[in-house]
């Protein structure tokens, strides 16, 4: 049996292994921000991985016509019907829109916490290895895009902006284990909305979890729930998905419920990134201090850039 | 030619990774299953058993660091693991047989190891809270059966790209 280790090799493989705690240990604590090495590895690996995403998701497109071509008959049924509540519906919304229109004219008011730019963004990588649930978009802050913005898809809200760089940004999806991830929500219930707070998420249910919703308010199975944009980050009005299951939370004191996220997070191709319109407060929600940020907005929503 | 042709065909690989990640997590069923792409890793691996541990051991390296810095920001992780299982292999292949099936096997067993100290770091560290059986089950098999798949689509062009280079070495060194 020959020597598996000489004793060189073995002191470099120590000192290597303590090089590396270290380096982990240190990459750990700070996550918000990306240092310039990094970013420059980021930058170059994206720029690579967004000329390799644009055959991939072209013969992905392929597979979802073909896919899509195959069920057209059911779809177009079903379509049919739907034609024509339609209608009703479209008349109904331009009225609406109209009268929410004078209405706000007559009031004076300008901006509305539902207003966002909407950013186009292409997702040319998801993490591979899938631990943490995060995909890398090919905008970054020279485009406009900062920490903590919605990500969202035609469906629904996907997650958030979790760290940028010149020319890509990696988004933290719902779907997150990370406890400081919450989402200001409402429920649409039948007769008022109900508020709560979307945090954390079923990994056996694959459904996301609602909490701190009111005792006293009912919230029934079937429900939307759309972000409430008192969060201080995300625009107001983006669906996020409908309730499926209603129980009470660990202490018995508030309601909990399960949410079946509306987007599809597998396949995620092109994303929406929205910019809120009406100034932002960057809450704790970013960064875990407990600082006074209402009072001082112009400083804490320029840390995207660094 | 075929000088470049290796470290070229590891980039194209670690390019590919994240694309298929895309296709993941699957519907079967009631279960949500997660195939991991490990590609690149494989690829290394044939390299260390067929060509050099040392030139393995240093894609490994630089690949991992790469991957650390790109996709999961904890630098040390991947770049510390890469090059280690890319040792091993090297190390385990003086002892067994150098045929194509046993060094997919093999491969296939050092990814199954690599990602299990994967859950364990990730279990450890509070990234993921999801028990073991569901893990083996959701994950693990999956992502075996994924990469047996692939190994054994493309691992004689592996073996025999990197064979072409290795008699192209040893005629260079005559």
């Amino acid at each position: 049996m020959p020597q598996f280790f000489s004793n060189k090799k073995l002191i470099l493989l120590l000192v290597g292994i303590i090089f590396l705690v270290a380096l982990i240990s240190f990459s750990l604590r700070d996550r918000q921000n990306a240092n310039l090495p990094e970013q420059f590895i980021k930058d170059t690996v994206g720029f690579a991985q967004s000329i390799v995403a644009k055959p991939a998701n072209y013969i992905t497109g392929i597979f979802n016509d073909i896919n899509s071509l195959l069920n057209t008959y059911e779809e177009n049924k079903r379509l049919k019907m739907r034609l024509e509540d339609f209608a009703v519906l479209q008349a109904e919304v331009n009225t609406l829109q109209s009268e929410n229109e004078s209405l706000k004219e007559l009031v004076k008011k300008e901006s509305s916490l539902k207003d966002f730019n909407p950013l186009k963004a292409t997702v040319i990588a998801r993490n591979p290895d899938q631990w943490e649930e995060k995909i890398i978009l090919n905008r970054g802050s020279s485009h406009g895009v900062k920490l903590n913005m919605a990500v969202m898809t035609a469906k629904g809200l996907i997650g958030k902006i979790s760290l940028v760089t010149p020319f890509t940004s990696e988004v933290e999806l719902l779907q997150t284990n990370n406890p400081n991830f919450r989402v200001s929500a409402i429920v649409h219930g039948k007769k008022k909305d109900i508020f709560g707070l979307l945090e954390g998420y079923d990994t056996e249910r694959n459904e996301l979890i609602l909490k701190r919703i009111d005792s006293s308010l009912d919230v029934n199975e079937g429900e939307q729930v759309v972000t409430s944009g008192l969060g201080g980050i995300f625009p107001k009005g983006i669906l996020i998905g409908e309730v499926t299951e209603v129980t009470t939370d660990d202490f018995g004191l508030t309601k909990m419920a399960y949410i079946k996220p509306a987007a599809d997070f597998s396949m995620l191709e092109d994303v929406i990134i929205a910019k809120r319109n009406i100034n932002e407060v960057d809450g704790s929600d970013g960064n875990g201090t407990n600082a006074d940020l209402t009072n001082d907005v112009d400083e804490s929503t320029g840390e995207g850039e660094e | 030619m075929i000088r470049f042709l290796i470290p070229f065909v590891a980039v194209v690989l670690f390019l590919l990774e994240p694309e298929f990640a895309l296709f993941s997590p699957i519907q079967w069923g009631d279960d949500i299953l997660y195939l991991v792409p490990r590609f690149l890793i494989l690829y290394l691996i044939f390299i260390s058993i067929y060509y050099s541990r040392k030139r393995a051991c240093l894609y490994g390296l630089f690949f991992g660091l790469l991957y650390d810095v790109f996709y999961i920001d904890i630098i040390g992780l991947y770049s510390f693991l890469y090059p280690l299982v890319c040792f091993v292999a090297g190390s385990a292949i003086k002892f067994i047989h150098q045929h194509l099936s046993v060094t997919t096997i093999l491969s296939l067993f050092l990814v199954a190891i690599m990602e299990l100290v994967l859950y364990y770091f990730f279990s450890f560290i509070n990234l993921t809270t999801i028990p073991l059986t569901s893990f083996l089950s959701n994950r693990l098999l999956p992502t075996i059966i994924a990469n047996l798949l692939f190994l054994s689509m493309l691992g004689w062009a592996f073996k025999y790209l990197i064979n072409a280079r290795v008699i192209q070495h040893a005629r260079d060194a005559s």
